[in-house]
């Protein structure tokens, strides 16, 4: 049965709660081990669903929920030996959260109901609440505050986008079960005009949650003040569930016959989110952050390359795979640097190639990775989507898009370039915590993943992403 | 007669009103507590003639418990808890803030009369009323300083939501499940932020929303 993947976390999850720190942290690998093991046999088709009203694995869903549970199981590692440095609040609670956020995503990911996936990307939000605020300090407080409020009200104006399908089913006449399948199938006969304003909900209010700007006000605070496998999770994973929602809706409209309308939003959107993370990353003063605004860059190329179709649409699903797993390895190493320099400022962070060099090489590797340099993925998806835009003809979104990527380039060197070779004045000593290989492999390992998907992509999942992409308009080359 | 569907919801119009003037927070949570109640029962007083199922029924009685009594318990909880002064503190004056009320609701009007071709037949205040709510509900989150306003302009937004769903063709049983999980997704919701103040309180010795500014660029 499908709903399994949902099933471990939301079991192991209830139960971690209950178990002390060691059996706690042991339950945490168990279950991200048993759930990749489910997610893998689930997209193989091994696991039928029991509520095919409800449930199905997508392309698009199936992709999500693989790299949602790899990631989880990386950070899983990460997570027990980061505990053994800092001084946890309430760790059974962490744990329980952690794997509750797990069940959040994975019920996302393989919702097919229209409804269902609402539930569960509200419960997502209220799942990774306690992830936040964990700190309890001034910063954690109001970043959470700004989190649950902000995306509450944006996940109530996606519950809008579903009324208005509904709408467009009742004046079209359309009576099939709520599920997308069910819909696109019967796409040409839903009413237009509802149609377009249900997608304008959705990319209101799942596009809240994905962190395009203008509503992207929550996600710097909250990616930053997370603890920083939270963060990795959240950037990595969390986002890719909101970009569904989007996804999903516009693949409804492409159906219908009437993408252009919503290509046109999703590229205007995507314009502007990387626009606006490139002007606050240039002159960004705390690290986390300026990851937390990448994050916003890469939805904002995702969002974009979706809007263009074609070779466009191709390029956005490489980009989320390859920008969760190099994101999550830049958070994840953005950990280690936290412990060991004691400090989120970028100026803090002087010389890291002498003091962590470990962390170093991960994290300017990260680096090289997200600016869209070789040997990393999104070198081919940055390259597709520009294609795409070609071909298209879009000269003027080309334009915008590649100054965009520029301005991030050059605003993201300007401080990662110091913090990994400048001088510091700063000795071995001075270090607060130092490398340890449990807080390290992980990160190369999603590092390396990415580039191995780079050169050699397996056949099923190439197919994943090619029928993913053409769902939204997405030609082969 | 005036049926009683447009008396309640010539009164979700009153609740919005009264609340959008009122200068306590105890005085604002048990407006919640009534427009939780009224549109709870509305969609019964909507479905008069047609007779009710049972699976709605029971549905409905939850909601009542939930939206009536549950979420407004929560805040009164946190009100007592919370607020060490008990007055809402707004941005924007209560005689401005009720003469916004006044152009929601006009706005509203306007945007129903011109969408009343493309809906289904409904009754004619419903839409009105959802919009009024929602757009009061937004307006409750960003006038007033309190954080536990804010909680309560969700809440009124969310009430809104519900009203538009009233409006929707109807359903068959099955899908109340799915209801019961968006009531969920709202109680829980409710209950984190509620948990959240609490932490922000002994934090800051404040809800006021205006120390909540630190992080930004």
């Amino acid at each position: 049965m499908l709903e399994i993947v949902i099933l471990i976390p939301l079991l192991s999850g209830g139960a971690a709660f209950l178990l002390p720190a060691r059996p706690g942290r042991a339950n945490l690998i168990a279950a991200g081990l048993l759930h990749l093991t489910a997610c893998i046999a689930a997209v193989s088709g091994f696991l039928p669903a029991m509520l095919p009203q409800y449930f199905a694995v997508t392309p698009m869903g199936g992709l999500v929920l693989i790299i949602t549970s790899f990631l989880y199981l990386m950070t899983s590692i990460y997570t027990v030996s980061y505990m053994n440095e800092i001084e946890m609040h309430n760790e059974p609670a962490f744990n329980g959260s952690m794997l509750l956020f797990l069940a959040a995503m994975s019920m996302a990911a393989i919702a097919d109901h229209i409804i269902v996936l609402w539930i569960a990307i509200e419960a997502t939000t209220l799942t990774s609440a306690p992830l936040i605020l964990l700190h309890k300090s001034k910063g954690a407080l109001e970043a959470t505050w700004k989190y649950v409020l902000i995306c509450s009200v944006g996940i109530a104006l996606a519950l809008l986008s579903a009324f208005s399908l509904i709408l467009a089913m009742s004046r079209g006449g359309v009576e099939v079960p709520l599920t997308y399948n069910c819909l696109n199938g019967a796409a040409a006969s839903l009413d237009p005009l509802w149609l377009k304003v249900s997608f304008i909900f959705a990319i209101v209010g799942y596009g809240t949650k994905m962190g395009l700007a203008p509503m992207h006000t929550w996600l710097p605070d909250a990616h930053s003040e997370a603890v920083s496998p939270a963060s990795a999770l959240l950037s990595g994973a969390l986002l890719n569930c909101a970009f569904l929602g989007v996804y999903k809706t516009h693949v409804l409209l492409t159906s219908a016959g009437i993408g252009r309308f919503s290509d046109h939003i999703l590229i205007v959107f995507g314009l502007f989110s990387i626009l606006v993370a490139g002007v606050f990353i240039l002159h960004q003063n705390d690290y986390k952050r300026l990851l937390a605004y990448s994050s916003i860059e890469n939805m904002g190329i995702i969002a974009f390359g979706s809007g263009l179709g074609g070779l466009g649409a191709i390029g956005a699903v490489i980009h989320m795979i390859h920008h969760s797993l190099i994101k999550s390895s830049l958070f994840l190493t953005s950990g280690n640097i936290l412990l060991g320099y004691g400090s989120k400022e970028i100026k803090q962070v002087k010389g890291m190639i002498r003091l962590l060099p470990g962390t170093a090489v991960a994290f300017f590797s990260g680096f090289t990775g997200i600016s869209g340099l070789p040997p990393f993925g999104l070198v081919i998806s940055e390259l597709f989507i520009i294609l795409g835009a070609l071909r298209s003809h879009h000269p003027v979104a080309i334009i915008i898009f590649i100054s965009g990527l520029l301005l991030v380039f050059s605003g993201a060197c300007r401080h990662i370039i110091p913090m990994t070779f400048g001088s510091g004045t700063s000795s071995r000593d001075d270090l607060l915590v130092p490398d340890k290989l449990p807080r390290l492999l992980p990160s190369y390992i999603l590092l390396a993943v990415s580039v191995f998907l780079t050169f050699w992509m397996p056949e099923t999942i190439w197919e994943m992403i090619r029928q993913a992409a053409a769902l939204m308009g997405g030609a082969h080359a | 007669m005036i049926p009683f569907a447009d008396l309640l919801l010539a009164f979700v119009f009153l609740s919005v009103m009264v609340s959008l003037a009122s200068n306590r927070l105890m005085e604002l949570v048990k407006i919640m507590a009534f427009q939780g109640v009224v549109v709870s029962i509305l969609p019964m007083a909507l479905e008069h003639g047609h007779g009710i199922e049972a699976a709605s029924l029971e549905f409905l009685t939850v909601m009542l418990l939930i939206k009536g009594a549950a979420m407004p318990a929560a805040l009164y909880i946190a009100v007592k808890k919370v607020a060490n002064r008990r007055e809402v503190e707004p941005y924007i004056g209560y005689n401005a803030s009720i003469f916004s009320g006044l152009i929601i609701i006009m706005a509203a009007s306007f945007i129903s009369h011109r969408l009343s071709p493309y809906m289904p037949a409904a009754n004619a205040l419903l839409l009105p009323a959802g919009l009024t709510t929602i757009g009061a509900g937004f307006f409750l989150m960003m006038a007033r300083h309190k954080a536990i306003t804010q909680v309560i302009g969700y809440l009124m937004l969310e009430n809104g939501i519900y009203l538009m769903g009233a409006i929707l063709p109807h359903k068959t049983h099955s899908q109340y499940i799915l209801e019961f999980g968006i009531l969920l997704d709202l109680l829980a919701g409710v209950m984190i932020m509620g948990i959240i103040l609490y932490h922000i309180n002994k934090t800051f010795d404040d809800v006021d929303t205006g120390i909540l500014g630190s992080l930004k660029d």
